[in-house]
């Protein structure tokens, strides 16, 4: 009986042994090594983050690197701090993140910097604590390319109103900047109805603030959505009410989620990025830092819409693809996603 | 007169009357049939799951896996019925839904009986393990499908009208649902022994044990209609939304809970009204939905919404200190 239990005891000494040895292999100590590499995101189980998980698991299978993405159920700046805290406990090489509040991550991405991990953003062209940034493009340009189609489907004149995720959505205010900015410099004709409203990444809050939109501005003629849950919330609401035609919906968005809104002209265009190939650009750019690879301007990462970097001018962390995709009805059957 | 000053849901509804016509002042636009309209549409699934909270609340205890039942109802009946390309009535959906929630409801009041364990535990742990068995087996995409008697029944309303607008306006027909709830559980809790046993438990399980009431079968009654009712609301959820979303519904239980409070519930047990927990979801329903209306930059809106909640429950509070002693309300 003692000696069983000893043996006992032995034997799960020694497969903690085993365990043990195999943890200290993992995290790379040669560039041989196939690295762990974790991708955070706002929020989990949304179209747009599903297919960002597809690249990350493509990357991974081409790679051999562990790569894998995780994201809170809801939108929430705490609850995204808290994965972060725990990929850290794991002891991860690397973090890619889609911060839902910027400056709510900063300490928390600090601190896995301080332990030598490497940190690259994307969505948070103004995110301070991280190796690098990948944006899929000029945020700027981006708002005011949606805001140009909004003008042509409303006649350049009329009222409208701007949707972000949250307040502290950095990307998200970027675009709705270059849109106002685009729509004043163009557009003069046209008037933002109201400040911009925040829908948390919640198609629900976007249906609930369309329909008290149009109660409250009557007169109201366009929508601009930002976050991927805005324009299939405005659609309903604008179908449910029968406006189709009298108040138009643009924003970002995937086909999956809009289709039946775009089918029912209750949403005019949506556009997009690739999820997929963000969330694969990150994870490459992860590994060429781990390997102490030089980024540099003009690099091509092998991706659509990213083969030629553009650097940031004032700050060099910081890059830009070209790849956002119009999306209208005519060409929506093109994207099974 | 006096019978009727000494009640809380008569004050809840002075609060609503008072900001509906404050609000209605501010812009004319919300004394329209169509905010009407929608008011009571939003205020259906927040109002479904209110009816079963009431229902715990009453008996003492404490629910926090409705949201969580209802999620996995309504997604597991909308994978199932697309997995078979289901093309029938809405009812059978409907119907299959309330089964999932009444079984999740029935696990529960298994685990409150048998192991006798405190309910705030139970469905604390229970919420984790529904949302997590569905996150983990049956699935985290978004349904963007939906059957298409799903989508018929969100697209059904009562009172159609076209307007001079253009815009159409009609009341969700949902709503009949929740209105059919409200006397299932009204009726229930005032004129059945089942709802006095309900009533009892909550006062004082002891006395309500000793005149002869059996507790086991009260409580198995709460928890198994609180998962039906949870079920339903899960999948009207998603016939408006006209998408299935597994994270959809879960963090709403705190909200609910507070507008079932607000509404003159007792947390303790023992006291309660159907007509209370309607006023309480309407008036949250009712503050959240006016603040583009009003105008109230989006910063504000939070502070705007916390504000009014706790100016109204102090409201009721400082009517109770009048009516009873003042140390009445540290109990």
């Amino acid at each position: 009986m003692k000696r069983t239990a000893v043996l006992f005891v032995m034997s799960l000494v020694a497969l903690l042994l085993v365990g043990s040895c195999r943890d200290d292999a993992s995290p790379g100590n040669s560039n041989e090594t196939s690295y762990t590499i974790a991708t955070i995101v706002k929020l989990d189980g949304i179209a747009w983050f599903n297919r960002m998980r597809e690249g990350v698991e493509r990357f991974s299978e081409e790679t051999g690197h562990k790569c894998f993405l995780l994201g809170p159920p809801q939108a929430d700046a705490a609850l995204q701090v808290q994965i972060i805290e725990d990929m850290i406990a794991q002891g991860v090489d690397a973090i890619c993140v889609v911060p839902f509040a910027v400056e709510a991550l900063e300490p928390v991405l600090r601190k896995a910097r301080d332990q030598g991990i490497v940190v690259v953003a994307h969505e948070a062209s103004n995110q301070v604590n991280t190796d690098a940034i990948i944006e899929p493009f000029d945020n700027h340009a981006y708002g005011a390319h949606l805001m140009d189609h909004l003008a042509r489907f409303m006649g350049t004149d009329g009222k409208y109103a701007a949707f972000v995720g949250s307040l502290t959505s950095k990307s998200h205010n970027e675009w709705i900047d270059g849109a106002i900015a685009r729509q004043k410099d163009r557009y003069p004709k046209m008037v933002l109805a109201t400040d911009r409203i925040e829908e948390y990444d919640n198609q629900n809050m976007a249906y609930e603030k369309t329909k008290e939109l149009i109660k409250a501005y009557p007169d109201l003629e366009g929508i601009q959505g930002s976050a991927s849950t805005t324009a299939a919330g405005a659609g309903l609401a604008v179908e449910e009410r029968g406006l189709q035609g009298k108040v138009m919906v643009v924003g970002s968005g995937l086909v999956s989620q809009c289709r039946q809104y775009l089918e029912s002209d209750s949403v005019k265009l949506i556009s997009f990025w690739d999820p997929a190939d963000a969330g694969y650009v990150m994870n490459k750019i992860a590994v060429m830092l781990l390997n102490k690879q030089p980024l540099a301007e003009g690099m091509d990462m092998g991706v659509t819409g990213y083969e030629k970097l553009r650097r940031d001018a004032e700050k060099p962390n910081l890059f830009y693809g070209s790849a956002w995709v119009d999306v209208t009805k005519e060409n929506m059957d093109a994207y099974d996603f | 007169m006096r019978k009727l000053l000494g009640q809380h849901e008569f004050y809840l509804a002075m609060i609503l009357t008072v900001l509906v016509i404050a609000i209605g002042l501010a812009n004319p636009a919300f004394l329209t049939r169509a905010n009407l309209f929608d008011l009571c549409k939003s205020s259906t699934v927040m109002g479904l799951f209110a009816l079963g909270v009431l229902i715990v609340l009453t008996s003492g205890g404490i629910d926090i896996s409705f949201a969580a039942i209802g999620a996995f109802s309504m997604y597991v009946t909308s994978r199932l019925l697309l997995a078979v390309d289901f093309q029938g009535s809405v009812w059978v959906a409907f119907l299959l839904a309330s089964l999932i929630g009444l079984a999740l409801g029935l696990f529960n009041a298994v685990s409150i009986n048998v192991l006798r364990l405190p309910t705030l535990i139970v469905t604390l742990g229970s919420a984790s393990v529904f949302r997590g068995f569905l996150l983990a087996f049956i699935g985290t995409s978004i349904v963007n499908r939906l059957p298409a008697g799903m989508i018929a029944f969100s697209r059904r309303t009562l009172f159609e009208q076209t307007l001079a607008t253009g815009e159409t306006i009609g009341l969700s027909f949902s709503f009949v649902l929740y209105l059919l709830a409200i006397v299932a559980v009204a009726f229930v809790l005032r004129y059945t022994l089942l709802g006095r046993g309900i009533y009892a438990l909550g006062g004082n399980a002891e006395a309500a044990e000793r005149v002869g009431f059996n507790l086991r079968r009260v409580q198995f009654f709460i928890y198994g209609f609180v998962g039906l009712l949870s079920g339903v609301a899960g999948l009207v959820h998603a016939c408006t939304m006209r998408n299935a979303n597994p994270f959809d519904l879960v963090g709403t239980e705190l909200s609910v809970i507070a507008a079932v409070v607000l509404g003159g519930a007792s947390i303790t047990g023992g006291r309660g009204t159907v007509l209370g927990a309607v006023l309480g979801v309407f008036l949250i329903v009712v503050i959240n939905n006016s603040l583009i209306l009003l105008g109230i930059p989006s910063y504000w809106q939070k502070v705007a919404t916390g504000g009014v909640i706790i100016a109204s429950v102090a409201i009721t509070a400082i009517r109770k200190d009048g009516v009873r002693h003042a140390a009445a309300s540290w109990r």
